[in-house]
């Protein structure tokens, strides 16, 4: 998965309007809430193996934040 | 390993029992900051729904004894021919004695008819089935009632968010039989005993019994609303891995020891933890989304003990049941997978239990105790 598709796949996630980008800050989108963080961490489990942590998105910024913790 | 085979015992009906008053998650769009994106959101990524709720005098017993009484009658079957009664539910009806002997009294079984209590939720229907199979298997027994289920939403607040939403109530009740004829089964049971205090109800046992300063404990909670000793503590992100890793591979487990193919498989039952939960076993299992069904979660919520047991009972009445994978997780933490031929299963459907007019109030069934205590 590149970049390109990280984020078009987290829209999906979020089940977002917005276009997002690495920039995308987590604290301005209104679908960023707690369904959102069981599905973000569901989509790396799956598509990753990475086992995110709810203490982990505490200190996630961005769009960008979780991609670096998908290793892209 | 607790991987076990047998050949010579049937699931022969299954009937299941919700109560009347119905929650739309469409009328509670006041927790969705009354926004409809928002609750449509909701709906699509957990798969939130409607849940059936008991009135304050309705319990697990009142619906599971109703639901075997009804499936007894539509299948003929005598309550004299019934030689074991399992109830499996994780909140009894009293402290003590246990459901399974209440249910027995209550459907009139005979002296001579044996009975077993299971204290487990989610997990629970699997670990009763094995049982019953156990004990059917070698034809000394011929007939044995499950009854499953507990009132997981009865007591929620309706403004704890985490729980409200996800929990509905309902029983069901099962005959199983003994039969000449093979009909292989296979199950697959597991537990993580280290996990014990994920899903947890810490206080009212014997280890922390309840005192005064217990019952009137109040916590603030970060969702908004007030906990109490009655509400459990789920530690849903180490609930949410356990799903994830143990069943999946669970169901792969199940499929390997009964040497069934993916496509074998007429209909996935799993456990309706939430849409969401069901969809990530779907695509880690990688099993086909059309045989598993997720929406009986959004039409009745997580049902507890009995989920899996509302989701065979939801297939279209006159669907010809065939090859049929269980595969439940919960509570303990446990596990457990079967494999089943369903061929000529009677399904009683799910129908809604009404409560009768005269049944005994809170206060009459206090008042009665303290006139036995004293002796009246």
């Amino acid at each position: 998965m590149n970049q390109n598709e990280f984020l078009s796949a987290m829209e999906d996630v979020l089940q977002t309007e917005d276009t997002l980008s690495m920039d995308t800050i987590l604290e301005d989108l209104v679908e960023w809430d707690s369904l959102s963080v069981m599905a973000t961490m569901a989509f790396l489990d799956k598509n990753f193996g990475i086992k995110t942590t709810m203490s982990d998105y505490k200190t996630m910024k961005t769009i960008g934040d979780i991609a670096k913790k998908a290793g892209l | 390993m607790a991987i076990s085979f047998f050949n010579h015992v049937k699931i022969a009906g299954f009937k299941t029992a919700i109560p009347e008053r119905c929650i739309n998650i469409d009328d509670e769009i006041e927790f969705f900051d009354n926004n409809p994106k928002k609750l449509a959101r909701a709906k699509k990524i957990a798969g939130y729904g409607k849940r059936y709720v008991a009135d304050k005098n309705t319990t697990v017993v009142d619906l599971a004894v109703d639901a075997a009484s009804k499936l007894l009658q539509e299948m003929k079957v005598n309550s004299h021919e019934i030689d074991l009664l399992i109830f499996i539910n994780q909140k009894p009806d009293y402290e003590a004695p246990c459901d399974a002997s209440i249910a027995h009294g209550m459907l009139g079984l005979e002296k001579n008819c044996a009975t077993l209590n299971l204290n487990l939720g989610c997990s629970g229907y699997v670990s009763g089935l094995w049982q019953a199979f156990s004990l059917l298997e070698n034809g000394n027994l011929k007939k044995c009632l499950i009854l499953a289920g507990d009132i997981p939403a009865r007591d929620l607040d309706i403004k704890d968010r985490k729980r409200a939403p996800v929990f509905g109530d309902a029983a069901s009740a099962t005959l199983i039989e003994y039969t000449e004829n093979p009909s292989p089964s296979t199950f697959v049971l597991g537990t993580d005993g280290k996990g014990w205090d994920k899903i947890i109800y810490p206080f009212n046992g014997r280890r922390i019994p309840l005192d005064n300063n217990l019952l009137n404990l109040k916590i603030e909670t970060p969702s908004g609303y007030q906990w109490d000793y009655s509400q459990g503590i789920l530690k849903g992100e180490d609930i949410f891995y356990f799903t994830m890793d143990v069943a999946p591979e669970l169901i792969i487990q199940t499929l390997s020891q009964a040497n069934w193919k993916k496509e074998d498989v007429d209909l996935y039952a799993i456990h309706q933890a939430n849409k969401q939960i069901i969809e990530n076993i779907i695509d880690k299992a990688q099993i086909p989304a059309e045989k598993t069904p997720s929406d009986v979660f959004s039409k009745y919520a997580n049902n507890s003990t009995t989920s899996v047991v509302t989701v065979l009972c939801d297939q279209p009445k006159d669907k010809k049941f065939g090859k049929t994978l269980l595969c439940v997780f919960g509570i303990g933490l446990s596990w457990g997978g079967a494999t089943l031929d369903l061929e000529g299963v009677y399904n009683g459907g799910i129908y809604t239990y009404i409560s009768p007019k005269n049944k005994p109030t809170r206060e009459e069934l206090i008042n009665y105790w303290i006139k036995c205590i004293k002796g009246e």
